[in-house]
C-alpha cells in the first residue's frame, strides 16, 4: 500500500511500491522543491520531514511511508514564514539554491527537537553537501532561527509569495495599479 | 521602440583603427571571409518580448505601466548572484526603487556578447581558423566581430560584472534620459533639468512615476551618447541589498531545468560509455523491454536512454538493458595519466612567457628543483546535468542551464537537423555548475530523445554519469627550478607545467561540437597559454620563464571554477614557501620582499596576517600563507591547519580581498566564502582515479567533499577600493590548497607536494 499524507493532504500513489519517495514527490506530485543530487543518501538535497524526523527521501520507498506524515519544503510554511526560512534570507544563505530545500528541512527538524543546539549538535544534524560553500552562513542562520523559535528575536526578511498589485502599490510609492484594472 | 545599437557593449576607445586597406588584407587572408565580412550586420535591435502593458527601452530594460522594471540579464545565474548584481547596477543608474525591480533572462542576441572574455581569452573561446591570424592589427577587432556575430554570450572567467557594468549602466542612462524627456514634455520643461529618484522623474516639486511616462518615453529617440546620473546621495551601488533570487530559493519554488513540468511529459535516464572513442555495442533488449513502467528505449551511437513515467523507473530499466560499450585505443587510467604528465615534463614544451634571461642567469649556479602534482578536479555540482525538451510542431523547445546559450542552441540544431531558428532555448538557473554548464551534452541528448519519441521529455544524468562523463579540470604536474641570490631570494625561476591543452579541447567541443575524445586527440601536443595562466606570478623575480608542456593524457578535460590558476597558484605559493624556509626567513617577509611591483597584493597580505595573528611562521604554529591575483582581483589567505587523529583539520581561514569597487558587498562576501570552501574541497578531495577508461568513483560520498562539520572558521575582509570591479567568482579558489599545505608544513615539518593533500607523497 502506498497511502500516506503529503503536506497534510492524503495521497495514494499508483506507482510501484519500491519507488523511492523522492520520485513520487517530484514526478507524480510535482513537488519539485525536493531535489535529486545523488540517489544514495549522501548529499541531502532530497531531505524531507517524515513524522518530525529529517529523512533522505531517495532512501525510503513509498511503501515504507504508508500511513506516515510527509512534509516537503513546499509544506514547511504557506508563506515563507517559518523561522528557518526567515533566518535563511536574513543571513543571505543561498547561492545557487539547489541544495537549500534539503538544508532548510534538515535545519527545521533539528530545531523542532532542540531550539538551542550546540555547534556539535548542528554539525551532527546537518550532514548535507553544499558545493557553493554556504556552510558558515548555515551555522549562523540556524542559531538565529533558534532565537526566533525561543521568542528572543523576530525577523521579517522574506516577503510572502503572491503579493497583490494593490498591496504592492500601497507600500511602494513608485508603483501604481496598472490603468484599467 | 528604440534599440541600443552596437555602441552598447563596446568600448569605443578600445577599438583599434582599422583602415580600409587593413580590412581588405584581413579579409583576403581569410579567404571565404571576404564576402561574409561585408554582409555582417552592423546594427542589432533588441529581441526581448514584452507584455501589452510593458515598454521595451533597450536590450536591458523594460518598464511597465504599473511602474515595475524588468532588468534583462544576459548571464547564467549559477549562484554567483548575477541576477542581483546587474539589476542593482541598472537600478542605481536609473534612480529606481529597488522594490520595483524584476529580472528576466536575456534571449539569444549579438547585443549580449561577452566581448571582454573574447579580448582576455581569445585562445579559449574562439577558433583561430575563424580570423586572419597574422594581420595583427585587425585581430582583436575581428575576434570581437566574430564573437558578436555568433552571439557568444558566455558566462565564465568571473567576467559578468567586469563585462556588463558598462553596458548595463549605459542602457539605464539611456532609459532614464527617455523617461525624463517624456516627463519634461508633459511639464513643458527642459529634460536636462530633470532628475530621477526612487522610481520618479522629478523637477523641483513636480514628480511623475516611471510607469506614468514609460509608454511615451519608449517611443522617443534617446541622446546619441548616454547621459549619466550625477552621483546620488543614497546610491544603490555598493549596498548590501538582499539577493532577488532568495525568496524562491527558500520555499522550493525556484525552478531549475529538471523542475519543468509539461503536459504529457515523461522522464528519461541515460547511460553513456567509457571516456575515449566509444560506441554502444549492444543492449539486452528483451530483458530491458520487460521492465515495468518502461515506455521507450532510444539508442544512439554513444549512449542508450530509457523513458518512463518517473525518472527512477527509467533509470532502473537501464540496468536491465545491460548496455555494452566498445572502446578503441588505450584505455584511460590514473597510471597512464601520471606517466603522460611525467613524460611531458621531460619533453620540450613551449615557452609561454619569459622575462629577463633565465638561461644566462642560471648558468654555473646551483639549481634547486621541486616537483608538484595535482589530480583531476571534479565539478560535482549538486544538480546533475539536466534538460527538458518538447517538440512543438516543426520546432523544439528546450529548457536548460547553459553558460553559452547560442552555442547550446547551435549544438542542438546540428545534432537534430533542425534550423537554429527552430530551436527555442529557455535559459534556466544552474544548480551550481562551476563551469559544468559549458557542456551541452544533456541538452543535445534530451532534444534527440524528445524528437524520436515525439513527446516532451525531461532528461537527468544520474550522479554516476555526472562523475564519469563530465570532463574534469585537468590534472597537472610541475617542475619549478630556481637559482637564489645571496640573500636567499629567488633570482631566476623556470616553471615547467605538464598539463593538457584544455582550451583547445573546450573550444572544439563548444563551437564545433566535436566529440570529447576527438577534441582531446586533436588538441594533443598544442601549446596553450591558458593552461599555465597564473604561473607568471606577481612576484618580482628578475628572470622568470613559464613553459607549457602539453601532456596527452587521453582523458578529455574542461574548464572549472578557478581554472589553471587553481594549480599554478599551488605550485608557485608552495615553492615560494619552500624557498622562504630554506632561506630561514618568515613566509610573510619573504613574500613582501618580492611584492614591490604588486602593492595591492602586498597590502592584502599584510592585512590578512595582521587580522589572523601571524606568528612569524614559527614551526609548530600551524599557520600558512598564500596570495594570488587573477581577473583584476587580489587575495591573501592565512590558513591554520594541523594533522590530528581525525586527519587534516583546517581550523581557520582568514582572507583579505581587493576586488575593486563592490556592487554588493554581501554577494561579494558570499563569493569569497564559497570560493574558499570550493578550494578547500579541491585541497582535500573532489577527485577520482581512473581505471579501464572510467572514473573509479561512482558516488558523491566517494569524492571527499567537505561538510558543515569540516568547515573552518572563515573571516573575510575587503579592501576599500575605487578601482574598476575585479572578478569575484574564482579569486578565492586558488589560494586555499597552498595556504593549507604551507600551514601543514609549519605544523608538522612535512611538505606535501600533491593535491589532494591527503594523497600519498610524490
Amino acid at each position: 500500500m502506498t497511502r500516506f499524507s503529503v503536506n497534510d493532504r492524503p495521497v495514494e500513489y499508483r506507482m510501484e511500491p519500491e519507488t523511492p519517495l523522492l520520485w513520487a514527490l517530484r514526478d507524480a506530485s510535482n513537488l519539485t522543491g525536493t531535489k535529486y543530487g545523488c540517489g544514495t543518501g549522501e548529499c541531502g538535497a532530497c531531505t524531507v520531514d517524515i513524522d518530525g524526523e529529517s529523512i533522505r527521501s531517495c532512501m525510503v520507498t513509498i511503501a515504507e511511508c504508508e500511513g506516515r506524515f510527509v512534509t516537503t519544503i513546499e509544506g514547511l510554511s504557506r508563506d515563507r514564514s517559518h523561522p528557518v526560512q526567515q533566518a535563511w534570507v536574513a543571513e543571505q544563505v543561498p547561492q545557487c539554491g539547489f541544495c537549500q530545500s534539503g538544508m532548510i528541512m534538515a535545519a527545521a527538524a533539528l530545531l523542532r527537537a532542540n531550539s538551542n543546539p550546540s555547534d556539535a549538535e548542528i554539525d551532527a544534524a546537518i550532514t548535507n553537501i553544499c558545493r557553493c560553500g554556504t556552510y558558515p552562513r548555515i551555522r549562523t542562520a540556524i542559531r538565529r532561527a533558534g532565537r526566533v523559535l525561543r521568542g528572543e528575536e523576530r525577523i521579517a526578511a522574506a516577503p510572502p509569495p503572491g503579493i497583490r498589485p494593490e498591496d504592492a502599490a500601497r507600500a511602494v510609492p513608485a508603483l501604481r495599479l496598472p490603468p484599467g484594472t | 521602440m528604440v534599440g541600443i545599437r552596437d555602441t552598447v557593449g563596446k568600448n569605443r576607445s578600445r577599438l583599434p583603427h582599422v583602415s580600409r586597406r587593413q580590412m581588405l588584407v584581413g579579409a583576403t587572408a581569410a579567404g571565404g571571409l571576404a564576402i561574409a565580412w561585408n554582409l555582417w550586420p552592423r546594427d542589432y535591435q533588441p529581441n526581448v518580448t514584452a507584455a501589452p502593458d510593458e515598454h521595451v527601452f533597450n536590450a536591458f530594460l523594460k518598464i511597465g505601466d504599473d511602474g515595475h522594471i524588468s532588468a534583462i540579464v544576459p548571464q547564467c545565474e549559477m549562484g554567483q548572484g548575477v541576477t542581483t548584481l546587474l539589476p542593482q547596477i541598472m537600478a542605481d543608474e536609473l534612480g529606481a526603487d529597488w522594490r520595483t525591480i524584476a529580472v528576466e533572462t536575456a534571449p539569444i542576441s549579438p547585443l549580449y556578447t561577452n566581448t571582454l572574455l573574447i579580448d582576455e581569452n581569445s585562445a579559449v573561446f574562439m577558433p583561430r581558423a575563424g580570423v586572419p591570424d597574422f594581420v595583427s592589427d585587425v585581430r582583436s577587432w575581428a575576434r570581437r566581430e566574430w564573437a558578436v556575430r555568433h552571439a557568444v554570450m558566455l558566462t565564465a572567467n568571473s567576467s559578468s560584472v567586469r563585462m556588463f557594468e558598462g553596458p548595463c549602466r549605459a542602457a539605464a542612462a539611456q532609459a532614464r534620459a527617455l523617461l525624463m524627456m517624456a516627463a519634461a514634455a508633459r511639464w513643458d520643461a527642459d529634460w536636462e533639468d530633470c532628475d530621477t529618484q526612487d522610481g520618479f522623474v522629478i523637477l523641483g516639486k513636480k514628480k511623475l512615476r516611471f510607469g506614468e511616462v514609460a509608454a511615451a518615453a519608449a517611443l522617443l529617440e534617446p541622446p546619441a551618447d548616454p547621459v549619466y546620473r550625477a552621483s546620488s546621495g543614497d546610491p544603490l551601488f555598493g549596498k548590501e541589498l538582499t539577493r532577488l533570487d532568495l525568496p524562491a530559493k527558500i520555499d522550493g519554488s525556484a525552478n531549475y531545468a529538471g523542475d519543468i513540468r509539461l503536459p504529457d511529459m515523461v522522464f528519461a535516464a541515460i547511460r553513456q560509455g567509457p571516456l575515449g572513442a566509444t560506441r554502444l555495442k549492444s543492449i539486452d533488449r528483451k530483458a530491458g523491454m520487460a521492465t515495468p513502467g518502461l515506455l521507450h528505449v532510444v539508442t544512439h551511437e554513444r549512449w542508450v536512454a530509457t523513458v518512463a513515467r518517473n525518472w527512477w523507473a527509467a533509470n532502473r530499466a537501464l540496468d536491465r538493458f545491460a548496455p555494452v560499450f566498445e572502446s578503441t585505443g588505450t584505455q584511460i587510467s590514473t597510471e597512464r595519466i601520471d606517466a603522460a604528465l611525467k613524460q611531458a615534463l621531460k619533453d620540450g614544451g613551449y615557452r609561454i612567457s619569459h622575462k629577463g634571461d633565465v638561461a644566462e642567469a642560471m648558468t654555473g649556479r646551483t639549481r634547486i628543483a621541486v616537483e608538484y602534482a595535482v589530480a583531476p578536479a571534479l565539478h560535482a555540482p549538486i544538480e546533475t546535468r539536466s534538460a527538458t525538451a518538447a517538440p512543438d510542431g516543426g520546432r523544439l523547445r528546450v529548457w536548460v542551464a547553459t553558460q553559452a546559450p547560442a552555442q547550446c542552441r547551435d549544438a542542438i540544431a546540428q545534432a537534430t537537423g533542425l534550423a537554429a531558428s527552430d530551436v527555442i532555448l529557455f535559459p534556466m538557473m544552474a544548480g551550481g555548475s562551476f563551469d559544468a554548464c559549458l557542456d551541452h551534452s544533456a541538452a543535445v541528448q534530451a532534444a534527440i530523445i524528445a524528437l524520436q519519441i515525439k513527446r516532451p521529455i525531461q532528461l537527468a544524468w544520474s550522479r554516476a554519469e555526472e562523475i564519469m562523463r563530465l570532463p574534469p579540470r585537468p590534472p597537472a604536474r610541475a617542475r619549478l627550478s630556481a637559482t637564489l641570490n645571496v640573500a636567499g631570494g629567488i633570482d631566476a625561476l623556470v616553471t615547467r607545467i605538464a598539463v593538457p591543452p584544455t582550451s583547445h579541447e573546450v573550444r572544439a567541443r563548444l563551437f564545433d561540437n566535436t566529440p570529447a575524445d576527438v577534441a582531446q586527440r586533436d588538441a594533443a601536443g598544442s601549446a596553450d597559454a591558458a593552461a599555465v595562466e597564473g604561473a607568471a606570478s606577481s612576484y618580482t623575480i628578475p628572470h622568470h620563464a613559464v613553459d607549457h608542456c602539453p601532456a596527452d593524457i587521453g582523458l578529455p578535460t574542461g574548464r572549472w571554477r578557478g581554472n589553471a590558476d587553481s594549480y599554478t597558484a599551488f605550485f608557485t605559493e608552495c615553492f615560494v614557501d619552500e624557498m622562504a624556509a630554506r632561506a630561514g626567513t618568515d613566509g610573510l617577509s619573504y613574500r613582501i620582499a618580492m611584492l614591490g611591483d604588486a602593492p595591492l597584493l602586498a597590502r592584502c597580505l599584510l592585512t590578512a596576517t595582521s587580522l589572523g595573528g601571524w606568528e612569524g611562521g614559527l614551526s609548530g604554529a600551524a599557520q600558512g600563507l598564500a596570495c594570488h591575483s587573477m581577473r583584476g582581483s587580489h587575495i591573501a589567505l592565512m590558513a591554520t591547519a594541523r594533522q590530528s587523529d581525525k586527519g587534516l583539520q583546517v581550523e581557520q581561514l582568514v582572507a583579505v580581498v581587493d576586488a575593486g569597487r563592490l556592487v554588493n558587498p554581501g554577494v561579494a562576501r558570499q563569493q569569497i566564502e564559497g570560493g574558499l570552501i570550493f578550494g578547500l574541497a579541491a585541497a582535500v578531495g573532489a577527485t577520482t582515479d581512473y581505471e579501464g577508461g572510467v572514473a573509479t568513483a561512482r558516488k558523491l560520498g566517494q569524492l571527499g567533499l567537505p561538510r558543515l562539520s569540516q568547515t573552518p572558521q572563515i573571516l573575510v575582509e575587503f579592501v576599500d577600493s575605487d578601482r574598476e570591479p575585479g572578478g569575484l567568482g574564482e579569486i578565492a579558489v586558488p589560494v586555499v590548497a597552498p595556504a593549507i599545505a604551507n600551514a601543514m608544513f609549519a605544523a608538522t615539518g612535512r611538505r606535501i607536494r600533491r593535491l589532494p593533500l591527503s594523497a600519498q607523497p610524490l
